[in-house]
């Protein structure tokens, strides 16, 4: 730059006072006498080889000439004619040569020493006004320009003394980071996920074959009848898509037809093609067909039952065990060793039972025929036992007597000592009993379509019954109470109809969407009802199971705790699902199918006639058509 | 065939072979390594029986070749392998059937008699023969648990546990066969499941499915006499409360027993075990395990507890850890619910579970993969085994019953084997 500048400089022609500082001081010469100079310098050399002496002598005799010259005007010849000098060096007398005379002549007249010096050549404009990048000459650096300078000391000081003092921090370390890193260079290409095995390679062309060649050897060439047949034959059947020809050369083939088609055809291959792999969990089939138990996991109680169980009742403690037979007997088991406690007849087809779900007092409704029979088994705490009598025999008789649909009168003899304390007759079969929560109301199905009067409540204590629905919305499969609040849940053929029992009012009417509904049950928390149908369907409130069972479905139950529930079919299997329900009540509950549980034998084509959970362990009874209750832990 | 470098050694000096290491075949399996002992004591002792041996390497028993053994048991193959060889244990017969006209709910032997609880409301004594001796009458409900407390001389006392939550406490005088109820215990507001008496024999603990257990003093002094007039019970005068009653149970407690005198261990359904000082009523530490409890045992030899569950596995604890749940070993080959477990009073290895499967299996914990032996001589359920000690020394019996079908058809059966070891 420096230089650029001096050029520049020079250029316009100001030699003088203007110099680089450092750089060039001292004297100004013009290039060109410099040039000269070094010119004649190589002269001299090459006329006679520089020795110190000669160049003392040169230098001596310019001395002498000077004298000389001095004394030219007094003694002209003199010094013309004197060529002896004294060398005073060694102090000897030299006497130059014709030469030596000659250059001190000339350099006495101000010429140059070399003869053959051309003062006048023509002059070369090294310096124009455009800006050079590189310096004119070729002048090594002066030595001043390698002494450091005293500003930039002073400056390297100033930085020195800032970082000693703390005002300039080192530079940071470079973080190792680099800007730019590969994404996936840490991704397992073997995971599943790896991006190699998501590439889809898009599918390739086929290579031309014989019969393409414009010249195919003559087995590829299709007879007659071949061609023929090709003809005839769909553009979609035909092998290939192209008749083979034969041209006696390249030049005399023709423009292929198809080319526009082909290429069409390509389009549409890799338009089609699968671009993204689709991900399918790994699942092992054997994993989704659930574990079928070992028989002898299971745990049968002694056939005690002659005729097929219809239904069976945990205790709400989970001692016992009442299960109600076609065989007109009642039995209670204890759950621990299936021991049967207690058989009671009844006379009757037993066609349900139901342990009162209140702990405080020890209740069993049971319907056979026409009458439901509140039963005290005895078993359990004699407090609570005789708590139960003291309940029953405590009734008194309201003044005023409303006439009730239901005759209720108290169990006498024999009856009294088998345990059974009321009996309530009804004006038609029973089909189902159902306790609410507290135990205090207990609610009878008897289905009839003709008849309003299907569904009856009953209250233990007052000994009263009411009638809760004035028409007759279809026949009645079962119902329910809602464990917390105050709901009545009615199954008939196709809906469940919840109505309020506060505010006498139909709440919510549930579709169903099966054929005919068997049996249902409530979650413990009130949410959720699952109803079982006879077309081999579990229905949750909102989503319908897949058809795991081959047959009818005769029960579903709910456990207390966990979150299972049970479904026993005609196929005489019990599935035990898990059901996740989530408080989002849009979002589906989930449902997974547990175990299936085969241990009932298929009698008169009725397998599970009903299942009950255990209240605290998660242990299931199903009670089947070949007279036997089992327990499956 | 490789061959392994083995030394054979036994605490039995009449069993001793020379302390030298052998080279034997490593296929070869219980039946080779016994021939090989009984040559060698053969060549020692003149008059030398064959004996059947089995073989524990590491503590643990051969059951199959000795290399799949050792490759199992990661075992070195390499070095000189110590083996211990005891005298096989013989397997037990069935000796006595003792018939019983209901389900038999609990069992319970000493040195001569056999106490049994029985589903027809009665307790009865059996001599050892399998005579029956006395019917103990006086329950109104099921018998489901009994007990001996002691026996000095000719009168011995006894305790019957019963569905109707009482427990009674029988003097019975095996000279005069006279049987006389010294006291009632009521208390529980559930049927009493299961009793035991503590080692000092003045106290016993009750555990009912009320979730309860109490401790009561089986001392006639200690007994706050309240004379009552009870028309259903015909000579039960005197009502005995409790000393102690001790909650926590979430579910009804099965099973009970006293580790020592001052600690108490029950099992409940509620799928834990809990250890309670008796001193102070308090719980000391609870073990919890996956599945309902049916029965616990406790053997003061080896200090392990055995677990039987609804889940076919009998387990082993440690009472003492007190980190809880650290099952030592699962002993698992029943199919369906272990229902007695019962540690053998004299060996230390040694348990048997009794199982609704109809199998009563004797195990050594020195090999944990299978049984000893399975005692398949039941067709009904087992519902509790017990072992006793007979005057004999050398001769155990086990007492093991179960119910049948048919109610009039239970028994019990005497199993017998022989040769205990430590002679």
């Amino acid at each position: 730059m420096e230089r650029r500048a001096d050029c520049s400089w020079w250029s316009g022609g100001k030699r003088e006072g203007r110099r680089a500082p450092g750089k060039r001081t001292g004297p100004v010469k013009c290039p060109r006498e410099r040039e000269t100079k070094a010119v004649s310098r190589e002269g001299k050399k090459g006329e006679r080889p520089a020795k110190q002496t000669s160049y003392r002598k040169a230098t001596e005799t310019d001395r002498i000439g000077e004298k000389s010259i001095k004394r030219k005007g007094t003694q002209g010849f003199v010094c013309i004619f004197r060529r002896t000098v004294q060398d005073k060096m060694t102090g000897s007398d030299v006497r130059l040569s014709d030469e030596q005379v000659d250059l001190v002549h000339r350099l006495q007249h101000g010429k140059f020493g070399d003869i053959n010096f051309n003062e006048y050549e023509p002059a070369i404009d090294f310096f124009s006004n455009e800006v050079m990048i590189h310096p004119v000459t070729n002048r090594p650096e002066d030595k001043r320009s390698f002494i450091p300078s005293l500003i930039e000391k002073e400056k390297v000081g100033k930085l020195v003394h800032a970082i000693k003092m703390g005002w300039i921090k080192p530079r940071r370390p470079k973080d190792s980071a680099p800007l730019y890193y590969d994404l996936w260079a840490k991704e397992d290409p073997n995971s599943i996920l790896g991006r190699h095995k998501m590439h889809v390679p898009a599918p390739k062309i086929r290579l031309p074959g014989h019969e393409e060649s414009y010249n195919p050897p003559p087995e590829y060439l299709l007879t007659e009848e071949e061609r023929l047949a090709w003809e005839q034959q769909d553009p979609e059947e035909r092998k290939l898509s192209l008749l083979p020809q034969k041209f006696p050369s390249l030049r005399a083939v023709p423009a292929f037809t198809r080319f526009i088609h082909e290429r069409f055809e390509r389009c549409l291959d890799l338009y089609l093609c699968p671009r993204q792999r689709k991900m399918r969990v790994n699942v092992n089939p054997e994993d989704l067909i659930p574990k079928l138990p070992k028989p002898k996991d299971l745990h049968p109680c002694t056939a005690g039952h002659s005729s097929l169980v219809r239904s069976i009742s945990v205790a709400p403690g989970g001692q016992w065990l009442v299960s109600g037979s076609d065989d007109g007997t009642v039995r209670f088991w204890e759950v621990a060793t299936a021991r049967c406690l207690k058989t009671v007849e009844v006379g009757g087809a037993v066609k349900s039972v139901a342990w009162s779900p209140n702990p405080a007092v020890c209740l069993v409704a049971i319907s056979h025929g026409n009458t439901v029979v509140l039963m005290n088994p005895g078993l359990g705490d004699r407090l609570i036992l005789s708590a139960t009598d003291q309940l029953i025999s405590s009734y008194e008789e309201p003044t005023e007597v409303k006439d009730q649909p239901v005759e209720w009168s108290l169990a006498e003899g024999t009856e009294h000592q088998q345990g059974q304390r009321l009996i309530l007759t009804h004006p038609r079969a029973v089909k189902q009993v159902t306790w609410h929560g507290k135990g205090d109301y207990l609610a009878c199905v008897m289905p009839d379509v003709s008849s309003n009067v299907q569904v009856v409540i009953h209250q233990v204590s007052k000994r009263r019954t009411q009638n809760p629905f004035r028409k007759n919305k279809g026949m009645v499969q079962c119902v329910s109470f809602h464990p917390i609040r105050p709901y009545f849940f009615v199954a008939t053929q196709r809906h469940v109809r919840v109505y309020n029992l506060i505010k006498q009012e139909l709440t919510k009417k549930l579709m169903t969407n099966c054929k005919w509904v068997s049996s249902m049950a409530i979650h413990p928390g009130g949410d959720n009802v699952i109803c079982g149908s006879y077309d081999c369907r579990v229905l949750t409130n909102s989503s319908t199971d897949p058809e795991h069972h081959k047959k009818a479905l005769r029960g579903v139950a709910y456990h207390r705790q966990y979150p299972l529930f049970a479904s026993g079919s005609d196929d005489g299997s019990v599935i035990v699902c898990h059901g996740m329900v989530y408080n989002d009540l849009l979002q589906n509950p989930l449902i997974v199918p547990v175990k299936v549980l085969k241990g009932h034998t298929i009698t008169h084509d009725l397998g599970v006639l009903d299942v009950a959970f255990h209240p605290t362990q998660p242990w299931v009874f199903s009670s089947g058509a070949d007279g036997t209750v089992r327990l499956f832990t | 065939m490789s061959q392994l470098q083995a030394r054979f050694f036994t605490e039995y000096k009449k069993f001793a072979i020379d302390d030298v290491p052998f080279s034997i075949p490593a296929a070869s399996e219980v039946t080779d390594l016994s021939n090989v002992i009984n040559k060698l004591l053969e060549f020692k002792i003149a008059d030398h029986k064959h004996v059947e041996f089995d073989f524990l390497v590491r503590g643990q028993f051969l059951r199959t070749s000795l290399a799949n053994h050792m490759e199992t048991e990661n075992i070195s193959t390499e070095e000189v392998v110590e083996i211990e060889y005891v005298q096989k244990f013989t397997a037990p017969q069935p000796e006595e059937c003792i018939m019983h006209d209901d389900w038999i709910s609990s069992v319970e032997a000493d040195s001569e008699w056999i106490l049994t609880g029985s589903y027809d409301k009665t307790a009865r004594i059996w001599s050892l023969e399998g005579k029956a001796v006395m019917t103990v009458a006086g329950h109104t409900d099921v018998v489901k648990d009994v007990a001996w407390v002691k026996r000095d001389g000719l009168s011995s006392l006894l305790l019957t546990a019963s569905l109707d939550q009482t427990v009674l406490l029988w003097e019975w005088n095996s000279e005069r066969n006279k049987v006389k109820a010294r006291h009632c215990c009521r208390g529980h507001a559930g049927s009493v499941d299961t009793i035991a008496v503590d080692p000092t024999r003045t106290k016993f603990c009750s555990g009912s499915w009320d979730k309860m257990l109490k401790i009561w003093s089986a001392e006639s002094q200690v007994i706050n006499k309240i004379k009552r007039p009870d028309s259903d019970k015909n000579s039960f005068s005197s009502l005995q409360t409790p000393l102690m009653t001790l909650s926590g149970h979430g579910e009804a407690v099965s099973s009970v027993l006293w580790t020592d005198a001052e600690e108490l261990c029950s099992a409940s359904w509620d799928h834990t075990i809990r250890l309670w000082d008796a001193e102070t009523g308090g719980q000391k530490s609870m073990l919890t395990g996956s599945k309902v409890f049916n029965c616990i045992s406790y053997s003061p030899l080896c200090r392990r507890l055995a677990s039987g569950s609804t889940d076919r596995h009998v387990r082993l604890w440690d009472p003492r850890s007190k980190d809880g749940s650290l099952v030592l070993l699962s002993l698992t080959s029943h199919t369906g619910w272990v229902t007695a477990v019962r540690w053998s009073l004299s060996n230390n290895h040694q348990l048997v579970s009794g199982s609704f499967d109809n199998m009563v299996k004797l195990w050594d914990i020195r090999s944990c993969k299978a049984p000893l032996y399975d005692l398949a001589a039941h067709e009904d359920r087992v519902m509790c085994a017990d072992w006793t000690e007979s005057g004999v020394r050398n001769r155990w019996r086990l007492c093991v019953c179960c119910e049948l079908c048919v109610v009039c058809e239970n028994c019990i059966v005497l199993l017998v084997g022989t040769g205990r070891f430590y002679t």
